[in-house]
């Protein structure tokens, strides 16, 4: 039993009490979870051990060595980079923030390589918005989000010079 | 391609006819082992034939086994997040959201087009047609932009089911903080930057050249 999940059952446990005190039918919503994970589990399985064995293959200091402590700001750059050409939903760039976070990668960078993925992931601005919103839409939306991974890499790295927390903890 | 725009239709995936039972579990099944989790599949495998060949047998064993072990040790958060977003999913109307955004102009409007795209549950199937209606329902273009960035990189759902059973409760709180002004900074930078914008209109996404005749929504590059 750890931090994180009981924070979610908390969560849960009131969502839950919403959910009865609405008389919420049970059905959609075992339904929507069943589908998720169905979805989820069989891709994580296999994200998990692809980014394992990666991690046996590039060498850990590598990692660390561009986006731990020794590599300084440097590494904010690095991540962002990393997170724009990351072109994949959230299974596999968290499997691979997981393996940065075991390898030494400090929190800054990994609050910078998520905020990259996030804004840039290409798979969804190919999949969804240029069909649904246009070019022009993502033109703007991109120049405007630019700096926004290093804005919170550098809050990141500001809030770690004064206090300690938020240190990822992958299992 | 998803054609399908109005928000509402998008309950009647998780709740499908009753005829559909056993097409339902049919699609189920594919969706969790079709094409793309073969690839997801060739790829783990092939990397753990190279880490076989590079590093010798005894490490890939060990790497599989500590991955195994990190699966075991995900799946209770997994399924507790899991729940969550489905019970947002279905309690949380996608209606209300678009009313949201919208109701307010200026920097109030940046704040709720944020809280709106931080609580909108569901992965880009969902955010996505919803942009496309606040959009078209003449929400200007700090809004649409705070909207969907605050739904990427802040979205609930996707900290409770990621952040924080990857990567620790401490890591998702610190970088939902350090993300929270984000948003707006994004959409303050997108009313000021001298860009076109021309929207593609809302009837469908087959009728692309619609928008360079002039039938888009077209908005100049002005502060609200």
């Amino acid at each position: 039993m750890n931090i994180g999940l009981i924070l979610l059952s908390i969560c849960l446990t009131g969502l839950v009490i919403v959910a009865l005190r609405r008389r919420e039918p049970a059905g959609p919503v075992l339904k929507r979870m069943v589908e998720q994970f169905a979805k989820l589990v069989p891709r994580m399985l296999c994200a998990l051990l692809g980014a394992g064995f990666l991690a046996q293959l590039i060498p850990q200091q590598a990692i660390a060595a561009l986006l731990g402590e020794d590599a300084g700001l440097i590494a904010l750059p690095i991540a962002a980079l990393t997170g724009v050409i990351v072109p994949a939903g959230p299974v596999i760039s968290f499997a691979i923030a997981a393996l940065f976070a075991k390898s030494g990668a400090t929190t800054a960078a990994l609050v910078t390589f998520i905020t990259s993925w996030a804004i840039f992931g290409l798979h969804r601005v190919f999949v969804y918005e240029v069909p649904l919103l246009g070019a022009s839409f993502t033109r703007l939306r991109l120049v405007s989000g630019a700096v926004l991974p290093l804005v919170a890499g550098g809050i990141a790295t500001l809030v770690g010079l004064v206090i300690s927390y938020g240190t990822a903890v992958p299992n | 391609m998803p054609t399908n725009f109005d928000p509402s239709q998008q309950k009647k995936r998780v709740n499908p006819a009753p005829t559909g039972e056993k097409s339902w579990a049919a699609d189920l099944l594919a969706d969790a082992f079709g094409w793309e989790f073969w690839i997801f599949f060739l790829v783990a495998a092939g990397f753990g034939v190279a880490c076989y060949l590079v590093r010798g047998a005894d490490v890939m064993w060990a790497a599989l086994q500590s991955d195994l072990d990190m699966l075991l040790k995900l799946l209770p958060r997994l399924l507790v997040a899991l729940s969550i977003a489905a019970l947002i999913w279905v309690m949380l109307p996608r209606r209300w959201i678009s009313g949201l955004v919208g109701s307010e102009a200026g920097w109030a409007g940046l704040v709720v087009a944020t809280v709106a795209g931080a609580l909108t549950p569901g992965g880009p199937s969902s955010a996505y047609p919803l942009l496309a209606v606040l959009g078209a329902s003449g929400a200007d273009r700090g809004a649409m932009v705070a909207y969907i960035t605050s739904w990427a990189i802040l979205g609930m759902q996707r900290v409770l089911i990621w952040d924080v059973p990857f990567l620790g409760a401490e890591f998702a709180i610190l970088r939902t903080l350090v993300s929270l002004p984000l948003p707006i900074l994004a959409g303050l930078i997108a009313r000021n930057i001298p860009l076109t914008l021309t929207l593609r209109p809302i009837t469908g996404a087959s009728d692309a050249a619609n928008s360079s005749s002039g039938a888009g929504v077209a908005e100049k590059g002005q502060g609200a």
